[in-house]
């Protein structure tokens, strides 16, 4: 209860933010809807010379299409913004004044910068995947659309993690400023199938830096591709991963608390 | 009644990575680190009761900020024990954390962005702060500190002395009953530093908070502290009243004198020579306090004196005699 | 002048030395989006034998020239200068006398240019390996004709980026106005797909703008696609930009300052 009320604390200070920024707000949403126009010009390119991709269909790339915007909103509003104060309060030493609040600071550091207009993004997020979905045409069951429900759930609790574990090593290698990097540049990735991808890049995306276990794998699941012993194991994953960054989160703040100065 | 802060053996040793200069010393670190020690606090003892407020004093790098931390609970000690309102720091348990503030002078815990009093309404969600003490609280830091004009203007856009009132007032509000203080006036101009002193002993006769900090300028200490507490290169090195400090560590005296032709006579077999930057015309030398009247006649006798004074030594020089010991 | 190049670049290669760590990073972003494009297509023409006429091994040739084309025409303008505009550290460089974007400026993007082919060499190898690449049509004098090229297109794509961080003298939002012309380039320069996958419009379009010198006019002159004819024209074309390049950014510059030092920033 009480870290809703936090959360909508949060809120309310980024709104305030973005309102003093009010006319950026207006061109970040242009070009938000540039960028739109873009991807849907390359994946009409693609399907006007195939009709499937790596075995998917158009509407399946637009539901798809969906999943990665919102695993992009995540990583634009929440991740970098956040990474952003976090990286810059490890150079200041504010990062004292978060540790000292009375609240868990992976949650603190984690969700207190949300580029508000970023909203709208969630909105065409979600509108692309009920059309996509749509145009499929799939025999889409309800059991299917809640496993995929879950499982990008979960997938987005895995790069939550792993983003987790790359600002914590920020405690050991205080020059690692380019900490999310790596995230950022393969979430390109994706935006297509992994099944199109060669094996090595589809080695990394899955298991390495799992971009795939946000995006194609909750799209597998909706098409049906997934036995329930998968989705099960996805789902454990997504909690293991989650502990792991707990714990890896706690010993880089003792690190911390033993090693400044 | 037990002490607010107990402090016994407190330590804190760093460990630094050496390293040499050059490609082979840097490959070499690379496989294998030699660390040095460095002992940054060294079984520090001391105790504050509640109410008091204790300045802490002691040269660049003698472990000031680093024991602040710890009683913060910012830091590990490598040895020894603390206890402030009952709670051991480093412990983070979130009720010691909502007991008392840290406030950094160098340090920013506003956000730039936006107006000071939206970071106010994100600190009481933060510290769960009723709305009926929120406002009770903000009314009195208000009335202290005038912040009602600052409160709407972004944080950037304020100068550095509107800032720090804002910062102390942000650290206040959940009413700690224990202050650490780094600094809290460092930058500000004197009327800055005066205002935030001045708002320190009001709020300690107010609330009745303990308050221990740090400071460079002495003005702020001697203005605030009765008792003052000296380490330096992590050890304690004087732990009393501020007007006990120059009987017991420094018993001298200033003896200025003003002579005719000031650079063809040497003073220094009367005592040290000293130099005074706000008296440039005049020569200073210290002396033992009991020497006093024998050196002065002699003075008179010797030289073409045009005008004498005999002062105490300015408290920074008494400290800094401290430090040096 | 041949000391004062010196110099500069003793000083800005010493700085892009110190931030190689960022260059790998700078590595990894420019290098997925090729590698996704090529693996969508060849994923593609392996499926369908070819699309339009292109195997898989014309996408991977093609994608795997592209990393080294856009490598050598793409300027990080934008990174070394907007910021200094915005926050009034120009006022510094416009005093010496020479000229900033077109000394030390430009030096400076040389020197991460010549660092990050540095680092490119090994990668691009690595991926040669995990492609394996047919370039058995490739010949030399296509490659000799492909570099003057380059240049040509590097110096085009750097005027008209300064151009555009140079409007920061007039909008605090030049970001957003690069992140445009980004899109501009996507669209039409043959980053995404070959240009003749693209739609008849676009493909039209492109014959007008510079875009193209970029990227798919080198790649076509190192593939040997083209006839000579096709080669004189973009080669023409090439000077006509750089010519009109020159004359936008000097307009852009000049007014630029000119409102600089009459605002007192």
């Amino acid at each position: 209860m009480h870290t809703l009320k936090l959360l909508s604390s949060f809120f309310k200070v980024n709104v305030q933010m973005s309102l003093a920024y009010r006319a950026d707000t207006i061109v970040n949403i242009l070009l938000n809807l540039m960028w739109l126009g873009w991807e849907l010009l390359s994946l009409n390119i693609i399907f006007s010379n195939t009709s499937t991709l790596g075995g998917w269909g158009f509407g399946e790339l637009i539901a798809l299409l969906g999943v990665f915007r919102l695993v992009n909103t995540i990583m634009m509003a929440i991740i970098w913004p956040n990474t952003e104060k976090f990286n810059q309060s490890i150079r200041d030493g504010s990062m004292d004044y978060t540790i000292l609040q009375p609240v868990n600071s992976m949650f603190l550091v984690t969700f207190s910068r949300i580029t508000v207009w970023r909203i709208w993004d969630l909105i065409l997020a979600i509108t692309l995947m009920v059309v996509g979905i749509n145009m499929s045409g799939d025999t889409t069951t309800a059991l299917h659309i809640l496993t995929f429900m879950l499982l990008a759930t979960t997938g987005t609790i895995v790069i939550y993690s792993l983003w987790i574990v790359l600002i914590a090593l920020t405690f050991w290698f205080t020059k690692f400023d380019n900490n999310v990097t790596i995230l950022h540049a393969l979430l390109d990735s994706g935006r297509y199938p992994a099944t199109v991808y060669p094996v090595w890049l589809r080695i990394i995306v899955t298991f390495i830096v799992p971009i795939a276990v946000a995006t194609t794998i909750p799209l597998q699941a909706l098409r049906g591709e997934l036995n329930s012993g998968q989705v099960l194991g996805f789902f454990l994953v997504g909690v293991v991963s989650f502990l792991l960054a707990t714990r890896v989160w706690k010993a880089g703040l003792k690190r911390y608390s033993g090693a400044s100065s | 009644m037990t002490p607010t802060i107990i402090v016994e053996k407190l330590s804190k040793t760093y460990q630094v990575p050496e390293r040499e200069g050059g490609f082979g010393a840097a490959v070499r670190s690379f496989f294998k680190r030699k660390y040095k020690d460095v002992k940054a606090v060294q079984e520090v003892n001391f105790s504050i009761a509640q109410g008091e407020v204790v300045g802490f004093l002691g040269p660049n790098g003698a472990g000031k900020t680093t024991t602040l931390k710890m009683l913060s609970g910012l830091l590990h000690p490598t040895g020894g024990k603390a206890s402030v309102l009952g709670f051991t720091p480093w412990e983070l348990k979130p009720e010691y954390l909502r007991a008392m503030t840290l406030v950094m002078g160098q340090r920013n815990r506003l956000s730039w962005d936006i107006p000071a009093a939206d970071s106010f309404l994100l600190n009481q969600a933060i510290y769960r702060i009723p709305d009926d003490q929120y406002k009770q609280t903000y009314k009195e830091l208000d009335e202290l500190l005038e912040l009602e004009p600052l409160m709407k203007k972004p944080v950037r856009n304020l100068s550095l002395g509107e800032r720090m009132k804002c910062e102390i007032a942000a650290g206040l509000l959940h009413r700690p009953r224990v202050l650490f203080l780094d600094e809290p006036t460092i930058g500000l101009d004197i009327t800055g530093q005066v205002r935030i002193r001045e708002f320190l002993r009001e709020y300690n006769k107010r609330t009745g908070a303990t308050i221990l900090l740090t400071s460079h300028y002495m003005a702020d200490v001697t203005a605030l502290c009765e008792r003052i507490i000296i380490i330096h290169q992590g050890q304690l090195k004087y732990d009393g009243g501020i007007t006990d400090l120059s009987h017991k560590i420094a018993p001298f005296k200033l003896i200025g004198v003003m002579l005719t032709d000031a650079d063809s006579h040497d003073l220094s077999k009367y005592g040290t020579q000293v130099r005074n930057e706000e008296d440039a015309d005049k020569k200073y030398i210290q002396v033992k306090a009991g020497d006093v009247t024998r050196i002065t006649s002699q003075l008179l006798a010797d030289l073409p004196v045009h005008d004498i004074t005999i002062t105490d030594p300015p408290i920074e020089d008494v400290i800094e005699q401290a430090f040096n010991q | 002048m041949y000391l004062i190049i010196k110099r500069l670049w003793q000083v800005n290669w010493a700085e892009q030395w110190q931030y190689r760590a960022n260059l790998l990073m700078y590595l990894l972003y420019w290098l997925v989006s090729p590698i996704i494009y090529l693996a969508v297509w060849t994923s593609i023409a392996n499926a369908k034998g070819s699309v339009n006429g292109y195997t898989a091994n014309d996408f991977i040739t093609y994608y795997l020239v592209l990393l080294i084309c856009d490598q050598v025409t793409s300027n990080i303008v934008i990174h070394i200068f907007g910021y200094k505009i915005q926050d009034g550290s120009l006022s510094g460089e416009l005093i010496k006398p020479i000229h900033p974007v077109l000394t030390s400026v430009l030096i400076n993007n040389i020197a991460f240019k010549v660092l990050t082919i540095l680092g490119f060499i090994p990668v691009w190898i690595v991926l040669f390996f995990l492609f394996r690449p047919d370039f058995s049509h490739v010949a030399l004098s296509g490659i000799l004709l492909s570099i003057p090229a380059m240049i040509l297109g590097f110096l085009v794509s750097y005027l008209l980026s300064a151009a555009i961080t140079a409007l920061a003298f007039w909008t605090t939002r030049v970001y957003s106005i690069h992140e445009f012309y980004f899109a501009l380039i996507l669209l039409f320069s043959g980053q995404f797909v070959p240009l003749p996958l693209m739609p008849k419009l676009v493909q039209d379009i492109a014959q007008y703008l510079p875009f193209q010198l970029f990227i798919y006019y080198p790649i076509q002159l190192i593939l040997g696609k083209l006839s000579s004819a096709q080669i004189v024209q973009g080669y023409v074309s090439g000077l006509v930009w750089l010519g009109v390049a020159v004359l936008l950014f000097n307009w852009i510059w000049r007014n630029g300052v000119k409102r600089y030092s009459a605002v007192g920033a």
